[in-house]
């Protein structure tokens, strides 16, 4: 099964734990929060507040069933840097692996939003002329960011080649 | 099913040759003369206002005939504004077409707009990609066209010309982008394109679509045949019912999707001609709006056939093209943009035509195709069947669909990226798709639920075929380069009053032609800034030997500089002639006494002064650069070649790193003085003039990067070594003779150092793998012994 994902010959890097503890507070905080709104105009505009509590206990629930796969979303996600091409893999239901090669870079962004700032991570992306690519490593420590968009630019570079 | 609907193609009876205005004159042409549009522009941009303005003025004639005096009187306060409208649409009309210029001639492409914010757009004949003419119907009937100049990302309009200039300046222009030199005047007879489907003589139709052909493909697409029934189930449903208006807020949509599609499709694709240009292959199609594209076909990303349920009774197809930075916005197919579509309908003869010119050599039904396994019908339950993927050593086909059956072809080269996927479901299956992505357009190849093992094997082996055939791609470019260089490259020979047949002698860098007989012109292969900085770097050295008579002839920089893009140096001719080109036709007795003197002149090099002392590169990054020890330098020599080469050499050698330590180990032990080393002492870089006793080599040529202040023993383990790769019969014969020779001469723990020096050079020379086989060949043979 893990065969399928896995590099040839290579070991997976992973990403930092700060990213999971990241992903852990935004999967306890956000459903209830997002569902207060509709819960407050349920409760407002029926009178049955009971309604709303019902749409409270749903968020709740939702963001522990989220919690519980944070671990295991984090430790799907993967990337290697190989002689010619970049490898990286995620998800746990939905399993992906994408390969692109240096030669085929045309961009390499580092973001980071002011919530992965305050965790002290960023986001590499990797942009090829096909905009199915969509090559994206989250989680990953400033400096390691930093380094992987330095060295993936330097081999697109070495690898270049035309379209 | 292709016969022509239309007049056949005539020239000079044409009416569009006689409705413009006199042709330029050439002798009339004075320098940097900018042109302005058609006059008639601002009449035909404004078209839509004198549209309205006829409708209104008709209106009107029609209500005052009506004696109806009330609804004439309502016109009356719209006449003005019409009128306003009219003229402000004029104005700017008028403005914009004032203010635009153009310059096309040998030297630049220049478009110049804007009244108050000044705009000059200048584009570089070779970024050019594809040059489109845009007929719309306001305009043809003017006898006008648009020229649509796409470089990059972004795409420049020139409107409005007359239609034949239109399409002579887009020859010219093709011509220009494919980087070869034509005049623009020589252009100017070329006779116009025909009328109706803007042809020019010289392009052979490939395929035409034929009107009933288009309109029977299109009434029996699916595309065409899901929204026309469900309109008629409403239709008939609520009428039934007696309800119809509640469904017009389905219906209303539905229509206007029809149209649009009919639009597309019908009206955009009328008169659809595929033909071959000298300039590539060509489209031209619109019933209204007339559009003539070329099609780049390096610009290809993939190839789509679809094929409709009903098509297939038929026998049709239709094929899309992913063409790179065609298919920006959102303008999909529309009518009058450039088109993903390479055949809106055809039979499989003429797709397979098409295909063959846009992936020349690709044969469709080559191709061996392996269907998902059995257990895909549990996901893909309604297309399981159809689900198939194969490869040659070009391309990738994934197909599927039996609605519309769709077969995805990607060139390896092309493959942007890979990804494998699987759902929950495939994974219970042991089942995953795999993804080939190209850039942005209508093809799409993935390989639908492939047994797991499969799809991992599918997706790392593709990786490995899109390397090898990005490789060869950028060989295949290598040498279109060098061609073009070489078209450059005769310009700059006759400026300097020489031919290729003056060709003295080519090496991997630079090509040397004879000027007369003291001069030669040197000229570099190479675009980089590497050439300039080492003839820099050589003139002064060069100089500084013109004082110092060692008994041979030395080169000498007389000029340099660049013409045509290509950078040159003006060389002194070294007399006699080419010692490589005369040792393959002498016998052994003249060529032993002619390799003495070989060696001779191999060692009264190291007499030559060196700029600075110690162990040094003379030539190079940062020369003259300074080295503590003989080590230290040889180590930076070979950190350059061995950056590129090392994962070559460590698949090529099995202990390659052991050779390496081994090297190190040698060289650390060597002690000398160190003197000037040629660094590439072979016999195309000698030259042999007739003697008193037959002919010696009396001149060196072709010092280089590889000229270093070192170990003198370098040159002449060269002389004998680089002897090896001469390309005639005893060359290795004569290259142990002259060792023995050597080693007569230097005392026998020479032979140690001989052998040292094999090794290093073929480290330094190991970069030959990715462009001189033979060369690296014999670099492995330097390695293994």
């Amino acid at each position: 099964m893990e065969e399928l994902f896995a590099p040839p010959s290579y070991e997976w890097k992973r990403l930092s734990p700060k990213y999971r503890s990241m992903r852990q507070l935004t999967s306890l905080v956000v459903p209830p929060i997002l569902l207060t709104i509709p819960a407050v105009i349920v409760g407002v505009a029926s009178g049955r507040w009971w309604t709303a509590g019902l749409i409270w206990a749903a968020a709740i629930v939702i963001a522990i069933v989220r919690f519980g796969f944070v671990g295991r979303s984090w430790r799907s996600w993967g990337y290697v840097e190989r002689e010619d091409d970049l490898y990286i893999t995620h998800g746990v239901m939905f399993r992906s692996l994408i390969a692109v090669p240096y030669g085929r870079m045309q961009l390499v962004e580092v973001e980071s939003g002011p919530l992965e700032r305050a965790f002290g991570l960023a986001t590499v992306t990797l942009k090829t002329a096909s905009p199915e690519t969509g090559a994206r490593i989250p989680g990953l420590s400033p400096e390691e960011a930093t380094r992987l968009r330095d060295r993936l630019t330097e081999l697109g570079e070495a690898h270049a080649s035309g379209l | 099913m292709t016969a022509s609907q239309q007049p056949p193609h005539t020239s000079a009876a044409d009416p569009a040759v006689t409705t413009e205005g006199p042709p330029p004159v050439p002798t009339a042409r004075p320098f940097k003369q900018t042109e302005r549009p058609h006059p008639l522009t601002p009449f035909v941009r404004g078209w839509l206002v004198f549209v309205a303005l006829a409708i209104g003025w008709g209106r009107e004639i029609v209500t005052n005939a009506g004696d109806d005096q009330i609804t004439a009187g309502g016109l009356t306060w719209i006449l003005p504004i019409l009128g306003i409208v009219v003229v402000l649409a004029a104005i700017t009309g008028f403005v914009a077409w004032y203010f635009t210029r153009f310059v096309i001639d040998d030297e630049e492409l220049r478009i110049e707009t804007g009244a108050i914010f000044k705009k000059s757009t200048k584009i570089p004949f070779e970024r050019l990609q594809s040059v489109d003419i845009i007929q719309p119907l306001a305009a043809r009937i003017f006898g006008l066209a648009e020229l649509r100049l796409d470089a990059g990302n972004s795409s420049t309009k020139l409107r409005y010309l007359s239609r034949s200039k239109a399409s002579r300046l887009r020859d010219y222009l093709l011509t220009r982008a494919h980087g070869q030199q034509a005049s623009i005047r020589d252009l100017d007879q070329q006779a116009a394109a025909s009328v109706f489907t803007d042809l020019g003589i010289t392009d052979q139709p490939l395929v035409k679509v034929s009107q009933q052909r288009l309109i029977l493909s299109f009434l029996l697409s699916s595309e065409w045949l899901i929204p026309a029934t469900i309109t008629i189930i409403i239709v008939v449903t609520t009428a039934a019912f007696g309800v119809v208006p509640l469904a017009l807020g389905g219906l209303i949509p539905l229509l206007i999707g029809m149209v649009s599609l009919i639009w597309r499709r019908v009206i955009g694709m009328f008169n659809f001609t595929l033909a071959e240009s000298p300039r590539g292959l060509r489209i031209t199609r619109g019933l209204t709006n007339l559009t003539s594209q070329s099609v780049p076909i390096n610009r290809i990303q993939g190839v789509k056939v679809s094929q409709p349920l009903l098509w297939k009774f038929l026998g049709w197809h239709r094929v899309d093209v992913d063409i790179l930075g065609y298919a920006h916005g959102d303008s999909e197919n529309n009518e009058s943009n450039a088109s993903s579509v390479l055949l809106p309908v055809a039979t499989l003869e003429e797709v397979e035509l098409a295909i063959g010119r846009v992936l020349p050599g690709f044969d469709l039904d080559a191709i061996e195709l392996h269907p998902s396994p059995r257990r895909a019908r549990w996901v893909r339950w309604f297309d399981f069947w159809t689900l198939r993927y194969g490869w040659d050593d070009r391309t990738l086909i994934t197909e599927h669909g039996w609605f519309t059956h769709v077969r995805d072809i990607v060139p390896h080269a092309k493959t942007q990226s890979v990804r494998i996927e699987q759902g929950p479901l495939q994974r219970q299956l042991r089942l995953a798709d795999v993804g080939v992505h190209t850039p942005r357009g209508p093809v799409n190849a993935v390989a639908h639920q492939l047994d797991e093992q499969t799809a991992r094997e599918l997706a790392l082996s593709q990786l490995d075929r899109a390397r090898a055939a990005r490789a060869a791609e950028r060989q295949r470019r290598a040498i279109e380069q060098v061609r073009t260089d070489d078209h450059q490259g005769d310009a700059l020979l006759a400026a300097f009053g020489t031919g290729r047949d003056q060709l003295l002698g080519s090496g991997g860098e630079s090509e040397v032609f004879a000027i007369d007989h003291d001069r030669v012109l040197r000229l570099y292969r190479s675009r980089h800034e590497a050439p300039r900085r080492t003839a820099a770097q050589l003139q002064p050295l060069y100089q500084s030997w013109a004082g110092c008579d060692i008994g041979l002839e030395l080169p000498m920089i007389f000029e340099s500089g660049e013409r045509n893009g290509r950078f040159f140096t003006v060389d002194r001719r070294l007399s006699g002639r080419n010692f490589s080109g005369w040792l393959q036709h002498a016998d052994m007795a003249q060529r032993r006494p002619a390799l003495i003197s070989f060696l001779d002149a191999t060692e009264r090099l190291q007499q030559l002064p060196s700029p600075v002392p110690g162990f040094a590169r003379l030539i190079g990054d940062d020369a003259p650069q300074q080295f503590g020890t003989l080590v230290e330098l040889l180590s930076s020599m070979l950190r350059g070649p061995l950056q590129s080469s090392r994962t070559q050499l460590e698949r090529d050698i099995a202990g390659v790193a052991e050779v390496w330590n081994r090297l190190h180990g040698d060289l650390a032990q060597r002690s000398v003085v160190p003197a000037m080393v040629h660094g590439d002492v072979c016999p195309p870089n000698a030259y042999l003039s007739q003697g008193p006793e037959g002919p010696v080599v009396t001149g060196m040529a072709d010092f280089s990067p590889h000229t270093v202040h070192a170990d003198p023993l370098l040159d002449v383990a060269g002389a004998l070594i680089f002897l090896e790769l001469e390309p005639y019969a005893d060359a290795a014969a004569d290259a142990a003779w002259l060792e023995a020779v050597a080693v007569e001469r230097h005392g026998h723990e020479i032979v140690r150092w001989i052998d040292v020096y094999r090794r290093f050079y073929g480290f330094y020379f190991s970069n030959a793998y990715a462009f001189d086989s033979r060369l690296y060949a014999w670099c492995l043979r330097q390695l293994s012994r």
